[in-house]
């Protein structure tokens, strides 16, 4: 099998297949999930040593800890000596984590440090405790953002994000003191669909809301006239397959939650985060805007919602959510945030729930043979690429177009085909060389 | 509420935050310690439920959201599997919820089901709706009604798309002229990942 055969990112032609396919779906998380950064937690979830989240990473359950040292460990939850699963809590706080089966306990590196009748294994030649701990994922974070692979040989998270590093400030780093996620852990849901189709939506199909969302939006919006979405003030930002479309509405996304105290703050905000990012970063912090980090991490300016798209075979994804504010935003105003993003984006939100239907049938219509072998349509082009040196990544002008999801499917293509990650090419980073020249 | 009415939704019964955690605590004290009402209180209660589960059945929210108090406080909070040690209160007002609404709220929500723009809702949703396990007790406040109940929401659309959602509720119910109305209302899914797509619809 070759991915490439199934993806032709020039023109947009998309293998149906690839969305249904067992065979490619295994092989996904063999070489991507198995390989790329992933998403696993922001670091306000994990205060202090002893507190731990579990989460996946594809298929595979990871317990997230935070060490006595103040690193975050990631490890698999999954015990070495009958494989049963270590830890059932989404969250908590603990010294160590005992497998129910037989009582082997590890710490929070993951590292086995006692058993039951301990003595039984002192009498066993050559078993050593340091070989049967935890495995462990690389860790890495990006202004809160906490992120692991399991692949040695994977570049760094830096050169990973590479310039998207810089758009993505206008989220992380609107603010002094940084940003926290809301209390409460994950909201998590169930869709039939296959992972990509979310994930691909948010990278950079704003297309689907002028269409899709007229209903949900109508009680807000509809009184000023609808979802306004144009191709002049708006781009497509695309780096190693991540995706961002937005524009430069400042406060359009954020609108749609229909709270106009929230969008009064916002307002009072705009001088200080314009002084802090400058103007065309500024403006997307609440925009019209989605995005995803490849592959299945994804968020909206605006509502601050963050979700993975977590894989659960072929035709089954969940979804986790959590809702991100500015650490020093008044707790009123968090509140807002916390309300506004679940009645907005969340299996009860009145836009979310416009959505997962689409999908659920985007992905069941390949059952049909005839089908899943027929081309989908990536094809739309407006407008050309941008080339302006102040804007990093691949820029797109115009908002409005399959640019971002044709860049993501050729680094789905990449990732599936390549040995190893010398075949994978990757985007220069150029915002650390600007950094470096200062 | 119709869609070219464009109704302003900010004008609408709200809550203060304040207001909002005070009644989201009275719901969690809620453990049937008043007195249980009348065989007949009960009887009006219970006929007050099917009827409501009608009305949602029949996608009747116009005649549903009256039976709503203007200071209506209706929660589902998230439910994290935990520790039995876990020294953190189980369920949070501040944390994420799957509904945290005030009556402006449900007003936005029925607006969206009624714009005849919401395509995924068309064909429409079959449901039923089924109360059971109703307990009622007198509260300290005169004419205030401590209730709870269980309930199942079976949904079925297109064709093999099915959820089965069971719950546990507890309600505030008000009389006003001996007709009940919802003041408050706690919706307890047992489910941590909630198996299905979405909740397009009211409890």
């Amino acid at each position: 099998m070759r991915a490439a055969d199934f993806v032709d990112s020039e023109r947009g032609h998309i293998d149906r297949r690839i969305f249904w396919d067992k065979e490619i779906y295994d092989r996904e998380l063999q070489q991507i999930f198995a390989r790329c950064w992933l998403f696993v937690a922001h670091e306000s979830q994990l205060q202090e040593p002893g507190a731990f989240l579990t989460t996946y990473m594809g298929e595979d359950s990871v317990i997230v800890a935070r060490g006595d040292d103040l690193g975050i460990n990631v490890f698999l939850n999954s015990c070495p000596h009958r494989g049963n699963r270590v830890c059932f809590a989404d969250s908590g706080h603990s010294r160590s984590f005992t497998c129910n089966y037989h009582g082997w306990a590890f710490d929070l590196e993951g590292d086995l440090r006692k058993m039951p009748k301990i003595g039984l294994y002192k009498a066993t030649p050559g078993f050593r405790m340091e070989e049967w701990g935890l495995k462990r994922a690389r860790v890495a974070s990006y202004k809160g953002l906490v992120f692991a692979s399991f692949d040695a040989a994977a570049p760094s998270l830096d050169a990973w994000l590479g310039d998207f590093r810089w758009y993505l400030d206008a989220v992380l780093d609107a603010e002094e003191g940084g940003t926290e996620f809301l209390s409460g852990g994950a909201t998590r849901s169930v869709m039939n669909c296959n992972w990509k189709f979310p994930a691909d939506n948010f990278a950079g199909d704003i297309y689907h809301a002028l269409w899709t969302h007229l209903g949900g939006s109508e009680p807000t919006l509809g009184r000023h006239g609808g979802v306004m979405v144009e191709n002049t003030g708006s781009y497509q930002v695309s780096v190693n397959g991540h995706g961002w479309e937005f524009n430069d509405s400042f406060l359009g996304n954020a609108a749609t939650m229909g709270d106009r105290e929230l969008l009064r703050y916002m307002k009072s905000r705009r001088e200080a985060i314009t002084a802090r990012l400058g103007k065309f970063r500024a403006d997307m912090w609440g925009s019209v805007a989605s995005a995803t980090i490849f592959p299945n991490f994804a968020f909206l300016p605006g509502y601050f919602t963050f979700r993975t798209f977590q894989p659960k075979g072929p035709s089954k994804t969940e979804i986790h959510a959590w809702t991100m504010v500015p650490k020093n935003m008044p707790d009123d105003i968090k509140d807002r945030f916390r309300r506004g993003s679940m009645r907005t984006f969340s299996p009860s939100g009145i836009l979310e729930m416009d959505d997962g239907e689409n999908w659920e049938h985007s992905t069941r219509a390949n059952a049909g043979y005839v089908t899943r072998h027929q081309s989908l349509c990536y094809a739309m082009a407006p407008a050309g690429q941008l080339h302006d040196e102040t804007l990093p990544g691949i820029v797109h002008s115009g908002q409005l177009s399959d640019a971002n999801q044709r860049l993501f499917y050729q680094k789905w293509a990449e990732l599936m085909d390549a040995e190893s990650w010398a075949d994978v090419p990757l985007s220069p980073s150029t915002i650390d060389r600007a950094v470096a020249a200062q | 509420m119709n869609a070219s009415a464009k109704p302003d939704y900010s004008t609408y019964p709200n809550l203060t935050l304040d207001e909002a955690r005070a009644a989201a605590a009275q719901l969690l004290a809620l453990n049937g310690a008043g007195a249980p009402v009348t065989d007949a209180r009960l009887l009006q209660i219970e006929r007050f439920y099917r009827m409501e589960a009608r009305l949602l059945d029949a996608e009747d929210f116009h005649r549903w959201y009256e039976l709503l108090a203007d200071d209506l406080f209706y929660w589902a909070p998230l439910q994290e599997n935990r520790f039995r040690r876990d020294k953190r209160k189980p369920i949070d007002a501040g944390n994420m919820a799957f509904f945290d609404e005030r009556k402006a709220d449900i007003a936005v929500r029925i607006g969206r089901l009624s714009s005849n723009l919401v395509w995924t809702e068309d064909p429409p949703t079959r449901h039923v709706y089924i109360i059971s396990n109703v307990e009622a007790f007198e509260t300290d406040v005169a004419g205030e009604i401590e209730v709870h109940s269980a309930f199942i929401q079976y949904r079925n659309r297109s064709e093999h798309d099915e959820a089965s959602l069971y719950g546990r509720r507890r309600d505030i119910l008000r009389l006003r002229d001996d007709r009940l109305q919802i003041a408050r209302r706690l919706i307890l899914l047992p489910q941590s990942v909630l198996l299905t797509k979405n909740l397009t619809i009211f409890f």
